[in-house]
């Protein structure tokens, strides 16, 4: 594991971060996993697309790097909103077993998903080049300039995500939910407002990510399955906890550049679930996570 | 040796200790009851005997076997079943199936019989069957075989769980706050119903029980539980003349409310 | 009448693996994202042994089935002792191991290109039989104390061993058999396509069927069977392209979910009893 590796996977792993802290939101306040993120990744990568290339003729560079990001966020925000109405809603006011939220939240990411392979699916989109291509050095080491602002974005994101959770009325109202849905209604928090807060939070984190996302890999109808690694890195850092996801994800990144460049990008995914399984059969609750011991 | 032994036992969670140093025995065929304030760890301490938790110390002895490290479902095998205080029935299964599941891991067919469903799986079935019937007839609950378990009245649903208990052939039978949102008349019948119940098997039974009634009726032993630790123990007239108990338990009570 | 022949095929094979999932999801209540990967390996452990190494193909299938079930046992072991939403994740984990290792074992199995030229042995009569086989052993196995036990596990886990219930042991004989039954039709399907590529076994493939069994009414056997020849048979016989059959799927779904939650049978499955009863009343009407 050379230094240079270390750089590109942590960089690598902010991104994952950001998909991850998004998965995780959601399933600390409603306790299921939200596949359904993937497909609102792919979504917003493609609103943030169209964004790039309408504003492509007034500004440039670094502006309309953040352009595209705001519109990708503001879409993902909004489509969060609609796909909890839509999808979840129901579920909630029915009591419905966690099953069904599982079920509904693929069912609407294979929606997302198929409903861009109609419309977008023939050609590959890229986004235009924001950015020169450039590097920068610091003694041996390198740092692409893309890599180093998602570095940055990511991270002021989850910063500021972090700050709302801790330090503002909603930030406490969306934890107090996490803890328990029930009390926190007798307390006389209205939980669809709350839950509608926090899709719309996971929704702009599943925004920025759908950027960046479509900046390294370029844009294809499935890219949202990146949102698996969103969920393993979710789980290595222990579900239910917020930093742990953040962990998870940067670990993953770093293991999965360490992997690429020792076995090849080919086998990585076997390697990576054998880990992944050896893992959870050493500490089934993750590096961060809160053990949930059943009561009778 | 008594039926059950139960040495020392110890739990906390986080810094919180549930049961401290907890220890009682029950006696072959007894009936002994566990009271104490809510939070005294009542539950925990049935859910320590039955391996949901795992013991941070002590033993557990059943007829002289130690069953504390065993996994829940082996200890559930040895002899120890238990109903729930938020009543746990089985849905998507018929109440003759809620009852019949139960004895299922005894059940002398395999994997084989099913597959080229032979006679014996028919037997055994038919078997199983009839003996779930009778279960359900001995609780009361005759005529309700192929009823939703969701769809019974209350008082029912706990009847339910004792039959189902019942059918895995225990030892030692843990009735955890069976009377709770029972009316007065169902308390009578439920009362009348562990008597026979004592009466037809030879299992040991503890129950966990905030209606006193209950508890000086049908117990011949009550272990008294705040803060996790032993308060009290003794017969039912003992320990209601315990100052330490009535201040810890029934003190708000008038005495003259007693018996 | 070739082309509907062809549709009943199809649709019998995905049968038998929306059975294993019914099996694994429906009764025992665990969400499996692999079970495509059962039927990658079905068919290409039988494909290249008949073409590559000349073997003959009763015991190519048996051979696949055996691999089927040690790599159901390489995945259920540790599996059946996680936490539920864990469990969707290893299994998913485990279909696209499976998917790259046949991506990248250029050499035996033409990587992602594909393996071609496998001789047709399946017909429509072969899938027919094996759908009934699959059946009897579905409903054998719910009607057993094995159903039993895994519909009291998946209800509460917590209550099924207090009552004695090895819980573990349950989760993996129910996980191995439908391993076994998605091999074998993972062989009834190379043989019938003549063609197979590592991207046809992804989990969307899984998914699909859990929906199926999930929209036929999780916890009905006839649901499942109802969905999974309405869901796959008939778009296939309109001529539908397959992106809307997809969104078509999860439109459904969306409904179902929202207004009538147990699924289109819900908890009713068909029974000599019902269909008395049915024509009873129908009688009596008249």
């Amino acid at each position: 594991m050379t230094i240079q590796q270390l750089i590109n996977g942590i960089s690598l792993g902010s991104v994952y971060a950001l998909i991850a802290v998004g998965f995780a939101l959601i399933f600390n306040i409603l306790k299921f996993s939200n596949f359904s993120h993937g497909g609102l990744m792919s979504v917003t990568a493609y609103i943030g697309y169209i964004a790039a290339i309408v504003l492509m003729n007034y500004i440039d560079s670094l502006p309309l790097f953040m352009a595209t990001l705001v519109a990708a966020a503001l879409g993902g925000g909004l489509l969060a909103l609609v796909v909890e109405r839509v999808a979840f809603r129901r579920l909630r006011s029915n009591n419905s077993p966690v099953i069904y939220y599982f079920i509904s939240s693929i069912t609407m990411g294979i929606l997302l998903e198929n409903i861009l392979t109609i419309f977008a699916s023939s050609n590959f989109y890229s986004y235009p080049p924001f950015l020169p291509a450039a590097v920068i050095n610091f003694g041996k080491f390198t740092i692409a300039i893309p890599d180093l602002l998602m570095l940055f974005f990511s991270t002021s994101s989850l910063g500021i995500l972090l700050f709302v959770l801790h330090k503002t009325k909603i930030g406490l109202a969306i934890r107090t939910m996490s803890f328990d849905i029930n009390t926190a209604k007798l307390m006389g928090m209205d939980p669809n407002a709350v839950v509608a807060a926090t899709f719309f939070a996971s929704g702009v984190l599943g925004g920025i990510s759908g950027v960046f996302l479509g900046i390294n890999y370029t844009l294809y109808p499935q890219l949202g399955q990146m949102i698996v690694k969103g969920f393993v890195a979710s789980v290595i850092g222990g579900l239910g906890s917020i930093t742990g996801a953040l962990i998870g994800a940067v670990l993953l990144g770093v293991l999965e550049i360490f992997l690429i460049g020792s076995v090849g990008a080919g086998w990585a995914p076997v390697f990576v679930f054998i880990i992944m399984l050896v893992f959870l059969l050493l500490r089934p609750r993750g590096i961060a996570g809160v053990v949930v011991q059943e009561k009778a | 040796m008594s039926q059950l032994e139960v040495k020392n036992i110890s739990k906390a969670f986080g810094g919180v200790k549930a049961i401290d140093n907890f220890s009682f025995a029950v006696g072959q065929h007894d009936i002994v009851g566990i009271i104490g304030p809510n939070g005294a760890g009542k539950t925990t301490a049935f859910n320590l005997l039955t391996g949901v938790y795992p013991l941070d110390s002590g033993q557990v002895l059943l007829n002289g076997t130690d069953i504390s490290k065993l996994p829940q479902h082996e200890i559930a095998r040895a002899g120890m079943a238990r109903t729930f205080q938020n009543i746990r029935l089985f849905r998507g299964l018929s109440v003759l199936e809620n009852v019949m599941t139960a004895a299922d891991p005894y059940s002398p067919y395999n994997l084989l019989d099913v597959l080229f469903y032979s006679s014996r799986k028919r037997h055994n079935e038919e078997a199983a069957r009839k003996q779930g019937s009778e279960y359900l007839k001995i609780v009361g609950l005759e005529g309700y075989e192929n009823e939703r378990p969701e769809s019974l009245p209350y008082g029912l649903q706990r009847k339910l769980e004792i039959a189902r208990a019942l059918a895995t052939n225990p030892k030692v039978l843990l009735l955890d706050e069976p009377a709770a949102g029972l009316n007065p008349s169902e308390v009578r019948e439920f009362i009348e119903l562990v008597k026979r119940l004592h009466k037809q098997f030879d299992f040991s039974i503890i129950i966990i029980e905030h209606r006193l009634e209950v508890i000086m009726e049908l117990s011949s032993q009550i272990f008294v539980l705040n803060f996790g630790k032993l308060l009290a123990s003794g017969t039912p007239s003992e320990v209601v003349g315990n100052k330490a108990v009535t201040e810890a338990y029934l003190g708000e009570e008038d005495e003259s409310c007693l018996i | 009448m070739e082309y509907i022949l062809s549709t009943l095929t199809f649709t019998g094979i995905s049968l038998i693996g929306v059975l294993g999932v019914y099996l694994v999801t429906g009764l025992t209540g665990l969400f499996s994202f692999g079970q495509a990967a059962f039927l990658a390996i079905g068919a290409y452990v039988s494909a290249v042994l008949v073409k590559n190494f000349a073997v003959s193909l009763p015991l190519a299938a048996i051979i696949a089935m055996l691999t089927g079930l040690l790599a159901g046992l390489v995945v259920g072991v540790p599996t059946v002792r996680l936490r539920r939403d864990y469990i969707s994740l290893v299994t998913f984990g485990f279909g696209e191991a499976i998917i790259a290792t046949l991506n990248n074992s250029t050499n035996i199995t033409g990587g992602a290109t594909g393996l071609s030229g496998v001789p047709q042995y399946t017909n429509f009569w072969v899938v027919l039989v094996t759908v009934i086989i699959c059946l009897a052993i579905v409903i054998g196995y719910k009607h057993s104390k094995y159903g039993r036990q895994c519909l009291a596990l998946r209800s509460d886990e917590l209550a099924a061993k207090a009552m004695g219930i090895n819980v573990e042991r349950l989760k993996l004989i129910t996980f191995l058999i439908a391993s076994v039954m998605t091999s074998f039709a993972g062989v009834l399907y190379v043989f019938y396509t003549s063609y197979v590529e590592p991207g046809a076994f992804g989990w969307v493939v899984s998914a699909e069927w859990t929906i199926i069994v999930f929209v036929g009414g999780i916890n009905s056997l006839t649901g499942a069977v109802a969905a999974s020849i309405l869901l796959t048979g008939l778009p296939e016989m309109l001529r539908f392209a397959s992106e809307w059959r997809i969104i078509i799927y999860c439109v459904i779904v969306l409904l179902i979910i929202n207004f009538r939650p147990t699924g289109i049978f819900g908890e009713n499955e068909l029974s000599l009893r019902r269909i008395k009863q049915f024509i009873r009343k129908g009688a009596k009407a008249a």
